[in-house]
Parts: structure tokens; sequence; C-alpha cells
């Protein structure tokens, strides 16, 4: 079933009067028709999750917004730079129009002034892309002043990062798209409070898959929309897998309908040279590891299930790792990536991140002691709970999950005794 | 009875050798932890190991040394690093030898010899200036200050290896 | 502020104002020393540094009914936070409960100083901050005993890189809590620092050119938490606990910022007591803890190897060394001699003390005239009447507070006060600023009104109908007028017009209400109150005395006319630091000391008398002014000379109605300040300092007592009109400039200007100038200097702006017609 990946079955539907054919804009009308609050309310009801690796409801963070001010935007999270994700290109590469209405239902909701779409530096070509999208749409009038004579008036522009991961964290995001330092921000103010959003203004700010799920929710209602999925995880999601297998990319299924065992073997092909898979990274480099016991196998693929296995759906960037795979330098090869995307604004994660990668150097070179295994894990625990944005709680996931699940890799590299795994 | 008994132990130190020195035709050997005059340590390059950080003179129970410092330039270099001491004074009448300031140096810079021929005809006299207690030049080494590349001495406590 | 709130901080409740930060409030009311460093309370908290970690919950009340919800043992419940939080973002509110002695919170403390040591070269041996760094106690205090960081795994960075002229950073010390950046983009407005790169390679730069370009870059090195950045002044010039802090006042300008000389004994003084460095002293009132850099650097002339260091009288016509008892003699009896056809002329930053022993001793002699120098600026009796009420703090004013800026570039004139109303306009005050050119202050204004040259008392009188109703209808209203452009009789209408504002709008008499002017020197309010005026000065220069007393006055660098008249006196006894084209025409020459090396009080602008303290050996024979004035009196029959500044000051006290009351001790009297920065502990403000000398004594207005206030009736003067081919030739201030007392700061040399004339691109297009050509200034058809042209916005048409104090030659103190041609 594609709610998103609509053009699967319908060749085209990048082009405007392609989407349109195909009931595109037809939300949007019939959201302009509606009162915002109402909107918001379809949106809550539907119990639509964020999809960016938090899972907040998304007509929640909506209903946040202080309908009082003025001036207020919604800004289009397409800075997609987690590693194993790349779901929301496919979206704006092969259904943008369909991103472009979710965004514009969204800022009716919320009656924006705006809507910004940010999207990382590398994805130039699709920012060339979608302007042109967006002029298809404000040429049939859907953008711009006086939108479908709803006096109601509102830009969709673009704007490109200068590729930082940390720019995917709403509120650095933020300070880029205001052309400052890609940052995050204390909160509160939270950004959909005055003071805390786009300019000081309240802003929602929506990971791009997300929104692509709006235009179904509103033209279709919240009860057809939790028809799909779970109680708690209502709709589809993209799983994006990557890594071991045979056949990656991207699939869409409605939540909790499949299993780690059937995505990897049915749907990715299973592992190449038939090997053993060894572990998953659910959500990219982020999530903490698992490894592929058949008790995680036969997870349901649900933000809920997960949690019970303690680890996070998060995007679903699903990175397979077969039995060749050093996990010791799996976790260096992440802590490398978080120590060069580390903001440097708070001290555990400028540090620690530093600091971890010197001595997971200093294991995989052979020169390490077992204490440098504890070590590693007591600064990374450290790190956890204490900085700015969560990246920092990010940046200790690969240490302490794979020490936790993979002690033995560890140990062969330091010599030291190996144990169980879970201890 | 009893005086030959007393007498016995003025016999008795009659013949054994006398404990007095001729000083100072005669040295005593001494202990290798014996707290003389300070020195003021070099690298083996020529480079002197003081960076004028007055841990010294903060140690010093006797407020006996007085250090001003200035700052390296590779034209004209007298320690690695940035700092080092312009001036170095110490007043060896207030000196009690009590060896703090060789426990406070972060750089082994001063430490104190055996030296203890210190005295004076004039209190100025007893003013030790820098040049009186710096080494000298080790063999192969360049006397300070020198004109170095620039960017070699980008460290305050480099390792470098002490003059012999 | 006045809403109280109720807090707990680890079990014990405090009462404390809403709407402030918890860490300000746990230090203040709970003495609790929450550790911090990228906070300072003078800076919007931004948590980056994650220092501050405490636990942090709220008692948890019944929705319903708003009664507090009580657990088993019937105390009430609280709600923690699953994480820690950091207190320097958090604003208090009631029922809000942290404990900072927890297990969680002592971890979590020890590891954020772990972390950052682990990129800490720990040079502290060679460090200026070594002694005086916060992450030296906060390390002493959290940190862990011992190091798990493997040493050779440090990252290596530049250890010196100068950001400007004045200011160099060690990139390795930086713990990037960007106090730096955030004082120069939210206190200062001038954002020439900003962060590069990312994560652990994220390091400070400037991006402005000349490098670190502003009047404050050294307020950066104070709250620096570490020892990144550090002064060219000061660098290796001592360790901190080898300092003594001695209380001191800014000499150069009208704020009277008040400053710690941070002094040690030297073997290049000879062994004597000598100024290592500026420290600002926190001062609410007046500097805050900020002070600029001609503060901060410019007290070099102290010990300037040109300072006249003996007493000289001319012996056959040519001055020679002579000593004291000799020279008192030779004065003595040209005084005698003078018939009381005697006058004396003060410049601006002499001490109270000195200006009324010489007082007395004119008067004493039956002469009369007290000239101010320079008679540039009337209008400080105007101040004595209206000036700001009693208790006005700059730092007061807000939202629903007006200022209106006239006349004057705050920015060179007094650099304090236009940082501290750049942060009133920040807080939502209504900032016009009046000038006949673009100044620095306009970029802070909500307002701008231009006017001519000449003109600042007309358009003071004839504001737009909008600005002036909201200046009337503002809470508190501020005028401050300056002499930009002025004659004296201008500067005195626009002192009177401004003056007229604020009586008709009722802005007087009360705290942050009323009129201030930025006087040049420490001491212009000072020198109204002893009895010393401009205009007494204008009828010295028309009436020539037999015999003048010059004191700190150098009449002829600062004015190319005084010869003149100088000419005509028969004597001039001449009192300065320095030697002088007026020390040379003179029959005696004295030295005197410095602020640095005496004890004296300056009246600062907003007429706060303030005390500085004796700092520096003296150089050579020098003596106190006040002291050579006091033995004259006495030779001269006058009673006994005063032993000490204190008893000169009693006997002011005593004398002048103004300061009734200013004892000495008075002046020195401290009370705590909010925020408590500085202070031994060094808790959060960085190396500011506590203020032990005191905060001194706001004289009252006439409108504070109640008294009548008469302004006199307003003359519009006429101002100069160029005829056809001619400009205006506008003299301004500007604050790094070549001035004798600070020329010898030879390390703020490469900021200095090369002496420029700004013209308006119509003017340098008829003239056929361009920016960058040399140019011959010609005023008043009889000086002329070389400058280079700027044709950079920066001047009105008809007018060419003419920054003093930059060219050797003295130039015009007023505005006068020139001509300019390209050299």
């Amino acid at each position: 079933m594609n709610i998103i990946f609509r053009e699967k079955d319908i060749p085209n539907i990048r082009e405007f009067d392609v989407y349109v054919k195909h009931d595109g804009y037809k939300a949007f009308e019939k959201a302009l028709r509606m009162k915002p609050i109402d909107v918001i309310n379809e949106v809550k009801a539907s119990n639509l999750r964020g999809r960016g690796g938090a899972g907040f409801p998304t007509g929640v963070k909506w209903s946040f917004i202080p309908q009082s001010e003025p001036i207020k935007y919604v800004v289009v999270n397409a800075d997609e730079s987690e590693t194993g994700t790349f779901k929301d290109r496919q979206i704006m590469e092969n259904n943008p129009h369909q991103l472009i209405e979710g965004a514009l239902i969204a800022a009716w909701a919320i009656q924006a002034t705006a809507v910004y779409i940010y999207l990382r530096g590398e994805f130039w070509d699709i920012a060339h892309a979608l302007d042109k999208h967006i002029e298809d749409a404000r040429q049939a009038g859907y953008v711009g002043e006086n939108i479908k004579g709803s006096g109601w008036s509102c830009e969709v522009y673009t704007h490109l990062g200068a590729g930082a991961y940390i720019c995917g964290e709403e509120s650095a995001l933020l300070n880029s798209l205001e052309g400052k330092l890609g940052q995050p921000r204390v909160r509160p103010p939270f950004p959909a409070q005055k003071g805390g959003g786009l300019y000081s203004e309240p802003t929602v700010v929506n990971n791009v898959e997300t929104l692509a799920n709006v235009p179904f929710i509103i033209m279709n209602g919240a009860d057809e929309y939790k028809k799909i999925g779970t109680e708690q995880s209502t709709g589809t999601k993209i799983f994006c897998v990557s890594g071991h297998v045979n056949n990656p990319g991207n699939f869409e299924f409605p939540m909790g309908e499949i299993t780690f065992r059937q995505l990897i073997f049915d749907h990715a092909g299973g592992i190449p040279d038939g090997k053993q898979i060894k572990a998953i990274l659910p959500s990219g480099g982020s999530g903490p590891i698992v490894p592929a016991t058949d008790e995680i196998l036969d997870t349901p693929l649900t933000y809920e299930d997960l949690q019970k296995h303690g680890t996070i759906l998060g995007s679903a960037s699903i990175i397979i790792l077969d039995e060749t795979v050093d996990i010791t330098w799996a976790a260096s090869k992440m802590t490398k990536f978080f120590k060069h995307e580390s903001c440097g604004k708070c001290t555990p994660c400028r540090e620690g991140t530093y600091w971890l990668d010197k001595v997971l150097d200093r294991i995989l070179r052979g020169e390490g002691k077992p204490s440098d295994v504890d070590l590693i894990n007591n600064i990374a625990a450290n790190m956890q709970g204490v900085t700015l944005c969560a990246l920092g709680d990010f940046a200790a996931n690969p240490i302490l999950a794979t020490i936790k699940h993979f002690p033995n890799d560890f140990m062969a590299h330091v010599g030291g005794e190996l144990k169980a795994a879970g201890d | 009875m009893n005086i030959i008994r007393g007498f016995m132990t003025t016999f008795k130190h009659l013949s054994e050798e006398p404990v007095t020195l001729q000083y100072p035709e005669q040295v005593r050997p001494f202990q290798v932890r014996f707290k003389g005059r300070h020195h003021l340590r070099r690298y083996e390059n020529g480079l002197e190991k003081c960076i004028g950080c007055a841990l010294c003179a903060a140690a010093c129970p006797a407020d006996a040394i007085w250090v001003e410092a200035a700052e390296n330039t590779d034209e004209a270099r007298y320690s690695p690093g940035e700092r080092y001491a312009k001036t170095y004074e110490i007043n060896m009448l207030r000196c009690i030898f009590c060896g703090y300031c060789e426990d406070a140096c972060p750089t082994q810079a001063i430490e104190l010899g055996h030296e203890h021929q210190l005295s004076f005809t004039d209190r100025r006299d007893a003013i030790y200036t820098k040049d009186m207690l710096i080494d000298p030049v080790p063999e192969g080494g360049q006397d300070t200050p020198q004109q170095v590349e620039p960017g070699v001495f980008t460290r305050s406590i480099p390792v470098m290896p002490d003059a012999k | 502020m006045s809403d109280k709130v109720k807090i707990i901080i680890d079990d014990i409740e405090y009462e404390v104002p809403a709407g402030s930060n918890l860490v300000d409030m746990a230090k203040w009311y709970a003495d609790n020393d929450i550790p911090v460093f990228c906070y300072h309370p003078k800076m919007e908290p931004v948590g980056m540094c994650r220092m501050c970690l405490v636990e942090q919950g709220s008692i948890v009340k019944d929705r319903e009914t708003g009664e507090v919800v009580l657990d088993e043992n019937g105390n009430p419940q609280v709600r923690w936070f699953p994480k820690l939080q950091t207190a320097c973002t958090q604003i208090v509110h009631d029922g809000m409960v942290i404990r900072t002695n927890t297990e969680a919170v002592k971890a979590a403390r020890e590891n954020v100083v772990e972390f950052l040591l682990t990129s800490h070269p720990l040079d502290c041996p060679i460090c200026d901050k070594g002694g005086e760094c916060p992450l030296q106690n906060l390390t002493m205090a959290h940190g862990p005993g011992t190091s798990r960081m493997n040493y050779d795994d440090k990252m290596h960075l530049d250890k010196h890189v100068p950001l400007g002229d004045l200011i160099f950073l060690d990139e390795e010390r930086c713990i990037q809590c960007a106090r730096c950046i955030r004082f120069q983009d939210e206190i200062v407005g001038d954002d020439v620092l900003a962060f590069h790169e990312r994560g652990r390679k994220l390091q400070i730069i400037t991006n402005s050119d000349p490098g670190f370009d502003t009047y404050f870059s050294g307020n950066t090195t104070d709250i620096c938490p570490v020892g990144a950045l550090t002064t060219a002044d000061f660098r290796f010039g001592a360790r901190p606990w080898e300092l003594t802090e001695v209380p001191s006042i800014c000499p150069h300008d009208a704020a009277g910022s008040n400053i710690s000389l941070s002094v040690r004994l030297d073997r290049d003084f000879g062994g004597r007591a000598m100024i290592k460095r500026v420290m600002p002293r926190q001062n609410e009132y007046v500097n805050e803890i900020w002070i600029s850099d001609k503060t901060r650097f410019g007290h070099h002339f102290t010990r300037s190897e040109d300072r006249l260091k003996k007493p000289m009288i001319k012996k056959g016509g040519v001055l020679t060394e002579a000593t004291w008892d000799e020279a008192i003699r030779f004065v003595v009896d040209a005084l005698k001699a003078a018939d009381g056809s005697v006058a004396a002329i003060a410049g601006s930053s002499t001490p109270n003390e000195d200006l009324w022993t010489l007082r007395k001793l004119v008067e004493g002699l039956g002469g009369g005239l007290l000239g101010a120098w320079t008679p540039t600026h009337a209008g400080a009796d105007l101040v004595a009447q209206v000036g700001v009420g009693k208790g006005t703090n700059l730092g007061d004013l807000g939202q629903g507070d007006a200022v209106l800026i006239i006349a004057t570039d705050l920015e060179e004139e007094v650099p304090i006060w236009r940082l501290r109303l750049k942060q009133a306009a920040d807080r939502g005050a209504y900032l016009v600023v009046a000038n006949a050119r673009k100044t620095r202050m306009d970029d802070f204004a909500s307002d701008t009104v231009r006017y001519d040259y000449g003109q600042a008392a007309h358009a003071m009188q004839n504001l737009d109908a909008a600005i002036a109703k909201k200046l009337k209808e503002a809470n508190n209203l501020i005028i401050v007028a300056g002499a930009e452009g002025l004659t004296l009789d201008g500067s005195r209408a626009l002192m009177q017009a401004a003056a007229n504002f604020l009586i008709e709008s009722g802005h007087i008499g009360k705290p942050n209400n009323g009129l201030l002017s930025p006087f040049p020197g420490a001491n212009g309010m000072g020198l109204h109150y002893m009895g010393f005026s401009p205009e007494a000065t204008l009828q010295i220069m028309q009436n020539p005395p037999k015999l003048l007393i010059v004191n700190q006055a150098e009449l002829l660098a600062d004015d190319p006319f005084a010869a003149e008249w100088l000419n005509k006196v028969e004597t001039i006894i001449s009192l300065n630091l320095f030697p002088d084209a007026v020390s040379n025409m003179a029959a005696a020459a004295l030295p005197i000391q410095s602020f640095a090396e005496r004890d004296g009080t300056f009246t600062n602008g907003e007429r706060r008398v303030q005390r500085f303290y004796m700092a520096q050996g003296p150089m050579g024979e020098a003596l106190p002014a006040w002291q050579v004035f006091s033995q004259l009196s006495e030779a001269l029959g006058q009673g006994h000379a005063k032993l000490s500044a204190a008893a000169v000051m009693k006997e002011i006290t005593e004398n002048v109605e103004a300061f009734a009351g200013m004892r000495y001790k008075e002046l020195a009297r401290v009370e705590r300040q909010f925020p408590d920065v500085g202070g031994e502990d060094l808790y959060y403000g960085g190396t500011a300092y506590q203020n032990k000398g005191g905060l001194g004594v706001q004289i009252e207005t006439s409108a504070d007592k109640g008294e009548a206030v008469s302004v006199g009736e307003v003359k519009l003067p006429d101002s100069p009109k160029p005829k056809k081919g001619q400009v205006l030739v506008v003299p301004v201030a500007q604050l790094f400039n070549r001035q004798s007392t600070f020329k010898p700061s030879v390390l703020v040399h490469p900021r200095v200007p090369q002496p420029y004339v700004e013209i308006n691109s119509k003017d340098a297009a008829r003239m056929n100038i361009k920016t960058g050509d040399l140019v011959e200034v010609m005023m008043a058809d009889q000086i002329r200097v070389t400058v280079q042209a700027h044709v950079n916005g920066g001047a009105p048409e008809g007018a060419a702006v003419l920054p003093r104090y930059l060219t050797d030659e003295a130039t015009p103190m007023v505005l006068t017609v020139g001509e300019i041609k390209k050299v």
C-alpha cells in the first residue's frame, strides 16, 4: 500500500498535471473549506507521528502554535542527514507535490504566513526541481496571495543548508535558516512559542514524510487513516534498508504489518553470499544497535515494539550488518561520524566525541587495554542526558549499545576476557 | 682505679683520627641530597628551561626569589614556548635552602646544587642574578637568545633532551 | 521585579524576585555558587557549557483546587524532571525546587570538568589567568582528581593568534563558552567575533578588518573564564597573586569608570610599584564591569620618560632645573609681583583637590578669574541644576523610557555611556540621536534627526512633533547634549534648550531623568563646582592678566590661537605632567603627579564624586598639584599647608555646598552590588574586580532639592557661514588619538588613525578629491594641516569633519570656515 510513494502506482506523478489529475490538491482545497482548528483536530485524531525520528504526534505539535500571533511559519525539515536515510529524497524527487500540498495544509492549519523547505546542501538539484514544482502550484493558485479566494496568503520557499548533520535538529535548522551558525538553541522557548521559532515567531517544524502523509488524512479522514498500521503507530512508514542486503532501497509498509525478517529477507533480498546477519541498526547511527536474534527479527516494525527491545524506530533507516563486520570498527566509524558532525556548542558532546574517537582508534590499533572498553563505556554514559540537544545522546548510543550487545568484539581487540553477550 | 678508667677514655680518643677537617683546604664529601646554591638549567640545545612562571617565587617561604617574565619571539628565543624569565634573582641572604622552589618548578629548571661557599662583603652581592645562576651553554648548544625557525617551539613544556 | 516567588534550594525556602535567573538568585540569596562557565549575569544564558546542571522539579499542585499536594509524610510532593537541567537557563517560578548537592549533580559537574580538561593544555604556569582562573577554581572544587585522558591524545592548536593589535587568542585554552562573542554582539553591538568551524575544531575568529575592531575589546579578556584571551598590554606581565589592586578612576573621560590598577614592583621602573594592567572595578551605577580600551590601555602616560621630572624656573631667560624650595620661592615672588592681576586656567582632568587649592591660592591673592579648559562645552551650571537626578543608573533605562543624544559622538567621547545607552535601547528605551552627521549611535537609535552644523539648539527647540511627543511622554527622559560643531555660545544655547525641554516635560529632579553632557576630561563637572568656567577662560583670553597659572592644560596643543593672547601674559606658571609649549613659555614649569601617583577625587559627568588612590611610584620629583598650591599659599601667609588630600577634601566639604558630607570616608563606602560578579571567589563574572575603593557619592541637583531652576534666555548664536568654495571645518572627538596622555600608550598606536578629514561626496566631487588623497585643510585663513581625505559619507554637504588630536599641529577647538585643497 503506497500512500507516499504513489509514483509506484501512477507514473510521472511528480508532474503537476498528473498529480492534479489523481486528486492532487483536493485535500488542500478541502482543508481550505475547513476551519484551521478542525484541520488540526483531524490530524490529531489520526495520531500521525513525526517521521523524522522522534515520533512526536504531529497534530499536537500544531496545536501548540498560539493562534493570536500574526506571523507564523511552517518549516519543512528536508535536511535528511541521518546515516542510512534516503526516504525524503525519493519523496521530493518523485512525489514533490504531495509534500507541497501537505505543507500548505499545515500552513493553513496554523495560519502560517510562509513555508520554508530547508534542504541539506547536497540536495541542490532537488531544490531546483522543487522551485519549479512550487512555481507550477503557484500558477494554479495554490501558492501566493489570496490562495483560492480564501483571503489567506502563503509563500513557499526552498533553502539550502551547507551540509551539517546538526541542522536536522530543529532549532539548529532554524538558526541555519536565519543565516546563523547551525547550533541548537536553548529550549524553552520552543519553536512553537513566540521567541523560539524562525525569526522569533512561532514555527512548526515537520519532516518531509510526515507532511506527505497529511493530504491523505485530510482527504480520507482520520478514521480511514487509523485503519492503517497499529493503534499507536498509525499509517504507513517508509523503511530505508541499506548495508549488507541484496536489494537495498526504500520500502513503504503499514506499520506493524511486517517484521525485520520479512523486510530483510522477503523484500530487501536477504544477505549477500549467504552470510549470516549479525546486527541491525534500526535508526542509522543514532539509534542503539541490536543483535539480529530471532526475537528481534520477528519484531513487528512499530514505534512501540522496537522500544520494548531497547531501541527506536527513529527515521527507520535500517542498516544491516553481516557476520563479517567487526562491531568495534562499526562503533568507531559511527563515532567518527558524530565527532565530525558535533556542532561543538556544548561540552560533553564536543569533547566526548573527540575523546571516544581517540580511544577507539587506540583500541583498533591494538594498543588498547581492557580498561579502555570500560573507559569508553563510561565516557559515553557521561555524555548521555546532559547535552543541549539529542546529538549527544545519539553519539553515545553506538558505544553503549555495541558494548552491551557485542562485548566480545571489543575484548578481541584489547585481549580481555570474552563475555557472554548481554552482560 | 677509677682514675685509670677515666683516663682510658682520654687515651682511646688520643689514638683516634681527628673528626675536624682543615676547611677550606679539605672539603668534606657531600650527600647527593645536599641543598646548596641554585642553578638554572638548560636544555641540550642551549635553551633555558625556566619559563618565568614565578611558581618558585610563590612557593618561597623566605620571599627570596624575584622573577619578571617576558615573551619569547622566534627572533630572540630564550626558552621554548611563549614565556621566559627576563629577570631572575635570588637573594642568598634570605634563602633558607629549603628546596621548595625546586619542588614547585614545573620544568625542573631550578635545582639546588652543592655549592655552599656563599659569603658576601656587601649585602647587594648576595643577590644572585640570572647570569650568575644559569648553567653554561652545553657543548653543541647555542647561547640564548637564539634565532629559531618559526613554528618549531609551539609547546610550553616540550619533550627535549636535558643538557648533560 | 517587585513580585516575589518562593523557591526551594537544597531544602531551604527563599523568597526571590519573580522573573530573575536561578543562578543569580542562588548566588545572591542562598550563597550557593552553582558553577558556570558560559553563563554571565550580564548576558543572555545559552546553556552551552553544561556546568550548571542541577536537579530541578516543581511542587505539585492540584489542577482544580490549586492546593499543594502532600505526600504520605505531609511534605509537599515534588515532580522532578527526568534529566538534570541547566540552572542558567531557568527563570525562577513559584514552587521551583532545585537540588545542587546530590550525587547526580556532583557526578555531572565532575564529568563536565573532565570533558573540558581533555582539550585544555594545562599550561597554567605560563598562563596570565593562572591564579585567578574560573576553570582552575572549578576544577579544584568539582573536578576529578586524576586524568583518564591520554596526554598524547590532546588536540594541539595554535597558541598565539592575534585577534587584533590588542588581544591575543590561545586556541588551545579556549573552552568555547562564547562569552566574548556574546559580549561583542549583545552588549557592545560590534559583532566582530564569531565561531568558525564546528565540533572540536570550533574556534573564535574575528571577522573585522582591522581585527577585533571595537573600543571594548579588553573586556573580553576579563569575562573569559580561561586564559584564552589575553591583552597585549599585560601578556606575561606578572602573576595575578603578585599584584596589588589599587582602586582608581579613569582619567580620560566623563564617565568616570571605576578601575582597579594592578601594581607590582618592577626592575625596569627602578624597583618601584608600577601599573601592570588596568582592570574594571564593579560600580553598577557608573560602568558596571566594563571599561573602554582607552581606559584599559591608556595608562602608560603616567610613567612616560617624557614626563616633567624636576621643577624648572627661568634663570636669565632660560628654564633651568631647580629644587622645590627654590621653585616655591621663585613662584611666590612672581605671585607677589603680579599685584593681584592673577588668573588661573585648569585642565578638565584636574582633580577636585587641586582645583580647590588653586582657587584658594588665586582668591588669596585677590585675583579672580578661574578658567576651565578647554572652553568648548558650556552648561555645567545647567547640569548642576537639572542634571540627571540623584540615584540615576543608565542601566535601569528600558521600556517606556527615552534618551535623546544631541550634538555628540558618544562612541568617541564617552564610550561607556554609548555602551550603556545602546543596551538601554536594546531593553526597549526610545533612543533618538540628533547630529549633523551620522555617528555610531545612529545604529542603535529608534529615530535619528539631522540638522545643519551650528544649528543644534535650533534643532533641539524644533524637534519633529512626533519625536518630541514620544520624548515628553516617556516615563523617564535623559538628554545627552554635547558640543560637536558648536561654539561656546552655541553650546550654551543647546544646553539651555535641552534644559528647557526637560523642565517643560517635567523630566527633572528624579532619578533617570535630566541632563547629561560629555564634558571633555575626567573632571568637567568638578571644574564647575570649584568655580572654574569656560566663560572665565574667554575673559582671560580677551583680557590677559599679568600672571597666569596653568594647571594640566596644554593650551597651545589644544588651541592654535592661544599664542596670541598668551604672549600678552607677563608671567606664566605652568604645572603639567609633560613639558609642553606652555611650559616652554613659562617662568616656572612645575612637575605634578598624575592620577596614578596620588590620592584625589574626580566628579564625573553624572556628578558622582569618586575617589582614586595612590598606586604607582612618583615620576622624578613630581608633587601632587594640591600640595604645590597649598605650599604656595602657606608661603604667601595664607595659613598652614594641607598635609593630605583628605585634609583638602575636608576643607572642600566645609566650603563648597555641593560637596557637603563628602569626606573621604564617605566616598570610600561600598555596598554589595547585584549581580555579585567579581569578588575574591572569582565566581561567575570572570576577573572583574570587587569594588573596595568606594562607589562614590552623587551630588544632588537643584531640581533634586526642589530649588527653583533658572535656565536663562536662549540666544541662538550665528554660526560661521562658509562662502562659495569654502567649507565648515568641524572638529570632532576621536577616542584613540595622539594627545599627550594617550600617545605614550605605544601598543595602541596601530589603532590610532592617520590624520584624516571627512569630506562629503558632493564637495569631494566638486574639488576632485577621492578617498586616500592628501589634502591641505586651511582653517580661519591661517591654520594649515595636511591630512588624508575620506569620502565615506561621514560628513554632511558643506562640512569637513576633522578629528582632533590626530595631527601634530594644533587645530581649532571649535568650528571654523576653511578651504580644502588637494596636495
